[in-house]
């Protein structure tokens, strides 16, 4: 396991940030931790990084419980919310003193990987703060890289990046993961997690609302867009209607739109295939962004019974 | 720690303030310098208040302690203020804080480190300012003996000669650098304290000057002997009484003795700290 998480909880005085959270990242996976503001990504990820106590439970990084300053984070690369630097210093001298701060020597850095990646040219030698927020990231990302980490911790990075770059580091995540790095990313963009991770963990409120792979997450919507050749159309609505999974089911533009109740996708492809039905596209109709919307309102809904509940108890 | 420091110290030193601070303390003895030539005209003015500053034209080797004796008061402390009350807010006001203790640096080493630059920076601001009073001085003044005269005919007068001047120096310079350690440990733990550098800047030299206000009033009696800022003065009888003062060695103690309690209770603080800049 590359990190342990095992019922941690972080108050600030009567405001908990997060609330039993436990969950665990195997090596290669790529995790995306979404949730709303407020949610306790940040949270999660300072404790991890050491940088805060946990009120209770425990973080484990490598097998080691994590302590401020713990060796085991050398192996990790973290960007926790923005990249930040020393200001009236050039990026360069930033990446040579956070290396060299640690009482290691410039050449076991992977220096020109990082500068690769950060892509910014001559500017490296200009003063940090005439950098835009973007190139701050980039920068920001060489510094994390220059260790060869094995564990990347991302904070939302991609906040305040234009298209072309958020692409430019989708696609540099990729490219790591591919080289077998393991990931833990936060993210408010659902998008992104979908594109970038295997794995989510949601979180509202402090607490894990679910967890499991993207198309899990995916797979758990109800609702399924089926498209057949056109003369079939008819015959797949009879033929759907008689399902016992499907509670529901309408045309829909050029394609037909069905409610499960229970049951898998595969299902319902395996019985028009059977049937003879010439099946050209078969999806759920949401996407991540849908699901995570419905899995929150569905949180909310559970906390305002159990508040309900609650308050008739003690009344 | 070696690394660490040589790095906190590039971060301090680059700024374009420790430039202007510089400037600043090489500036104004000089301009100090120059006031008391003008003034050297007309000897027999006969105010006491700035005794050290009617001596000083006889030689450039006491210009010095007439510098010291203007700039420690104030000036000084707020600059020993700045670079004590930077150390860590600074780091944390970028951003950058928890950057650094992600590489992973232990904190209580980084603290150290950075107390030590802000410490150098301390006695190198002293020092500077000494040898550029020392320089402006034996430029306009030469290089003589001098003679203080007595108290109001009491006490006897007595001559200094050019080794002695020089030495006593020497020592006003490193007790007045000394005397500024309280004000370090002070500093260094609002720095932990807060994400703002100019807060932590501010509640220094505040505490220095709440000390400061408050030693004046004599009803306070023997408790004001406790404040930080009550003994800085005490090097000056080496110039005025020709006594190394006892009042020196309490300085000293005072001095280490809030040395190592804030000191103490910055670097336990900064362990248990939540991060969150
Ligand atoms: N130092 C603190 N004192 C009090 N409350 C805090 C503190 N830090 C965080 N919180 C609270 O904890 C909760 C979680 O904050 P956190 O920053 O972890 O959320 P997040 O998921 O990262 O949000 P965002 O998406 O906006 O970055 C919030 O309600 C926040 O107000
Ligand atoms: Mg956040």
């Amino acid at each position: 396991m590359v990190v342990e998480v095992e019922g941690l909880w972080k108050t600030f005085g009567d405001v908990s940030a997060v609330e039993d959270l436990s969950f665990s990242i195997e090596r290669g996976q790529v995790y995306g931790l979404l949730g709303p503001n407020g949610a306790g990504k940040t949270t999660t990820l300072r404790v991890l990084m050491g940088l805060e106590r946990p009120s209770r439970g425990s973080t484990r990084l490598f097998g080691s419980t994590v302590t401020p300053s713990c060796s085991e984070l050398l192996h990790v690369g973290a960007m926790v919310e923005q990249a930040a630097f020393v200001p009236h210093l050039s990026g360069m001298r930033n990446l040579r003193l956070w290396w060299e701060a640690g009482g290691a020597h410039m050449r076991d850095a992977d220096l020109d990987g990082a500068l690769a990646i950060a892509g910014l040219g001559d500017a490296v030698h200009r003063t940090v703060k005439t950098y835009s927020q973007g190139m701050k990231q980039r920068l920001g990302f060489a510094r994390l890289l220059l260790g060869r980490p094995e564990l990347l911790v991302l904070d939302e990075p991609t906040n305040g990046l234009d298209p072309g770059e958020i692409r430019e580091i989708r696609e540099l995540i990729g490219r790591l993961t591919s080289h077998g790095a393991t990931v833990l990313l936060s993210s408010h963009h659902l998008s992104e997690v979908e594109q970038t991770c295997s794995h989510v963990l949601v979180m509202n409120h402090g607490r894990l609302i679910t967890s499991g792979t993207v198309s899990e997450l995916i797979g758990a919507t109800k609702s399924i867009y089926v498209e057949v050749d056109a003369n079939e159309r008819q015959r797949a609505l009879q033929l759907l209607s008689t399902l016992p999974q499907v509670t529901a089911v309408q045309t829909q533009g050029d394609g037909l739109v069905m409610e499960m109740c229970d049951g898998r996708r595969s299902d319902v492809s395996a019985a028009l295939i059977a049937a003879g039905v010439h099946l050209q596209t078969i999806m759920p109709t949401q996407g991540l962004e849908d699901a995570f919307l419905d899995l929150l309102a569905a949180g909310d809904a559970d906390d305002a019974q159990r508040q309900h509940q609650g308050s008739a108890v003690s009344s | 720690m070696i690394a660490l420091i040589r790095t906190e110290f590039i971060k301090a030193a680059r700024r374009t303030r420790t430039a202007i601070i510089a400037l600043l303390l090489i500036g104004l003895p000089t301009l100090i310098v120059v006031a008391i030539n003008a003034r050297g005209d007309r000897p027999d003015r006969g105010d006491r208040g700035d005794g050290l500053f009617r001596l000083a034209s006889q030689s450039g080797l006491l210009v010095p302690a007439a510098v010291l004796s203007a700039t420690s008061g104030f000036l000084l402390i707020v600059i020993a203020g700045t670079f004590a009350g930077d150390a860590v807010a600074s780091d944390s006001s970028w951003g950058n804080l928890r950057y650094l203790l992600m590489r992973p640096v232990p904190r209580g080493r980084l603290l150290v480190a950075k107390a030590f630059v802000s410490g150098v920076l301390i006695w190198a601001a002293t020092i500077l300012v000494t040898l550029a009073a020392l320089v402006a001085g034996v430029i306009l003044f030469g290089v003589h003996s001098a003679t203080v005269p007595g108290i109001g005919g009491v006490a006897g007068g007595f001559e200094l000669s050019t080794g002695a001047l020089l030495l006593r120096v020497v020592v006003a310079t490193a007790y007045v650098a000394f005397g500024f350690s309280a004000l370090l440990a002070i500093g260094t733990l609002f720095s932990t304290l807060t994400d703002t550098a100019a807060s932590a800047i501010g509640a220094t030299v505040g505490v220095y000057i709440v000390s400061e206000i408050l030693d004046s009033i004599s009803q306070l009696g023997v408790a004001r002997y406790a404040f930080p800022t009550h003994y800085l003065g005490a090097w000056e009888t080496m110039f005025t009484q020709n006594t190394y003062s006892a009042d020196m060695v309490a300085g000293i103690v005072v001095q280490f003795a809030y040395f190592v309690v804030f000191g103490t209770a910055a670097v336990l603080w900064f362990q248990r700290k939540d991060i969150r800049s």
